[in-house]
């Protein structure tokens, strides 16, 4: 535990130094600046989209690009050689991830809940939000493992988000059709979504949501151990 | 003398099936200096990742200090310290702040400041790496190898890239090490490292270990023993070469010594590099 300890001592360090908290922090406050743009009435409405935004692609692309600097930089190598275990490196970038996304999820909710009268369940939003930011984080790391710089890792995410975000999103803004959202389900954004709303809205749906939480954990195990594989393999590739 | 890694039969392919290591045998004695040449590709660099624990599905032995490499867990990274061919540093960290970062994962470290100072790297310790020189970025990989004040030291083409005076530095360091008790892995192209640190050498082409001696030995075995002689008549310059062996009964050699104008007189030995290519084949190139 001193081992990760420090892992996340110096990943924060890291991300701070790369500007990343900070690239993130930024984004958060644009939704902060929309909502009110948009005005009470409609910002109540947009808020659970704004966080899952924020925890879901905000976590992928954070953890994107900080994982592309530090292949090319080599610097996993130089961690592959020090007295941590490799489940400890990982765990400390998605914990990282995961406290960055709190941050957000927690700055827009407590300005959804002060100045726009947005219900906020904050013991339900925290959680969701971890889970959903540690599923999109280990996506993120994925990705970044499967791609070999910064060009074709957003060309990667584009794709993921047209085939699994975007459907879900228009679902969100009623632009689709309810017959679609069963298909949903197998997305991990739109998952991420159906909890993130049971967080602003007390008519939540039990079973979608149970089925959501399953597949969310479920994915996050496979991605994790994918990463854990495929992680050291590709920091000692030269 | 006691060894610190026995290697057996050493064998390893990557999964799109090159076999880069193949029945590589060797040991490594406490408190040497041995090192790995060969060209690119030739499978130092992979026997290297082997004996550090970055790869793991090799074929074969691997003893470090007697005990099986594979029953070690993390606490091996406490005892080596690996230097890489390429810089492995946070770009947008100041040097210091990348040594400290790294320094936290070990229950020892070495002084970072006077190991800084060593490499000179001490005035520029809190600038951002970024703004590093390619060689003040290798000199800093060397730091980052003596970090936790290491027992065995494993360095990848350490002085690459780094100007004479640079280079100096570095093999100065490397000698200390070793006077110090500390033992040393080097891999390596380059014929000028070997032949000025190595105490051993074992000559590796295409994954296999062709030949393993101290430099002075191979020079021994595979040399020209010869006198060149390089005198002037006039305005000409001549040169003329003689048998070592023979030398002592050589008239024509004593003849020149007593009525020739001699400019130079040295032994006319067969570089390292001429060595390599007998045994091997091959030449060594970058």
């Amino acid at each position: 535990m001193r081992n990760l300890g420090l892992l996340l001592k110096g990943e924060v360090q890291r991300l701070l130094k790369y500007n990343i908290v900070q690239v993130g922090f930024g984004v958060t406050m644009l939704w902060v600046l929309v909502m009110f743009l948009l005005g009470r009435e409609e910002a109540g409405f947009f808020v659970p989209l704004f966080v899952f935004m924020d925890a879901a692609l905000m976590s992928v692309l954070l953890m994107g690009a900080g994982l592309i600097y530090e292949k090319q930089e080599n610097t996993v190598k130089s961690m592959l050689v020090a007295p941590v275990g490799l489940p400890h490196v990982i765990a400390s970038k998605l914990i990282s991830a995961v406290y960055v996304a709190l941050q957000s999820a927690l700055f827009i909710g407590l300005v959804a809940f002060f100045f726009f009268d947005v219900t906020v369940r904050f013991h339900i939003l925290l959680p969701v939000v971890a889970l959903v930011a540690l599923v999109h984080a280990a996506i993120g790391f994925a990705l970044t493992l499967v791609t070999d710089d910064f060009t074709s890792f957003i060309a990667l995410l584009a794709v993921y988000m047209i085939v699994f975000t975007f459907p879900s999103i228009f679902y969100a803004l009623d632009l689709t059709g309810e017959i679609l959202e069963m298909l949903l389900i197998i997305s991990p954004a739109h998952a991420s979504m159906l909890w993130i709303e049971t967080a602003f809205d007390e008519a939540a749906r039990t079973v979608l949501l149970v089925l959501g939480s399953v597949y969310l954990l479920i994915l996050s195990a496979a991605l994790i151990w994918f990463v854990g594989r495929k992680y050291p393999e590709s920091a000692i590739r030269e | 003398m006691k060894s610190v890694f026995d290697i057996e039969d050493l064998g390893f392919t990557y999964r799109k099936g090159v076999r880069a290591v193949d029945g590589v045998s060797f040991t490594v004695q406490k408190g040497e200096i041995f090192g790995l040449l060969g060209p690119s590709g030739a499978g130092k660099s992979t026997t290297q990742k082997i004996l550090t624990r970055l790869l793991h599905r090799f074929e074969g032995t691997v003893r470090f200090e007697g005990r099986d490499l594979r029953s070690y867990g993390n606490e091996f990274y406490e005892r080596i310290g690996v230097g890489f061919e390429l810089p492995v540093h946070f770009s947008k960290l100041t040097g210091k702040e990348n040594m400290e970062f790294f320094a936290r994962l070990y229950s020892k470290t070495a002084d970072i400041d006077s190991l800084l100072q060593r490499v000179g790297l001490f005035e520029d310790r809190d600038r951002l790496v970024g703004e590093y020189s390619k060689g003040m970025k290798m000199r800093l990989n060397f730091v980052r190898a003596m970090l936790n004040d290491p027992e065995v030291l494993f360095l990848d083409e350490a002085t690459n890239g780094l100007d004479p005076k640079n280079a100096r530095i570095i093999k100065d360091l490397i000698r200390e090490f070793q006077s110090s008790g500390g033992t040393v892995l080097l891999s390596t192209h380059l014929m000028g490292d070997v032949e000025e640190l190595c105490d051993r050498v074992g000559f590796i082409t295409d994954g296999r270990i062709r030949e393993i001696a101290s430099p002075r030995d191979l020079k021994l075995r595979h040399g020209r023993r010869e006198l060149v002689v390089e005198y002037r008549e006039g305005k000409t310059q001549h040169t003329e070469r003689f048998n070592l062996d023979t030398i002592g009964e050589d008239e024509r050699f004593f003849e020149l010594v007593r009525n020739k104008d001699i400019e130079t007189m040295h032994s006319g030995e067969t570089t390292l590099e001429e060595i390599f290519i007998k045994v091997t084949g091959e030449t060594v190139d970058a």
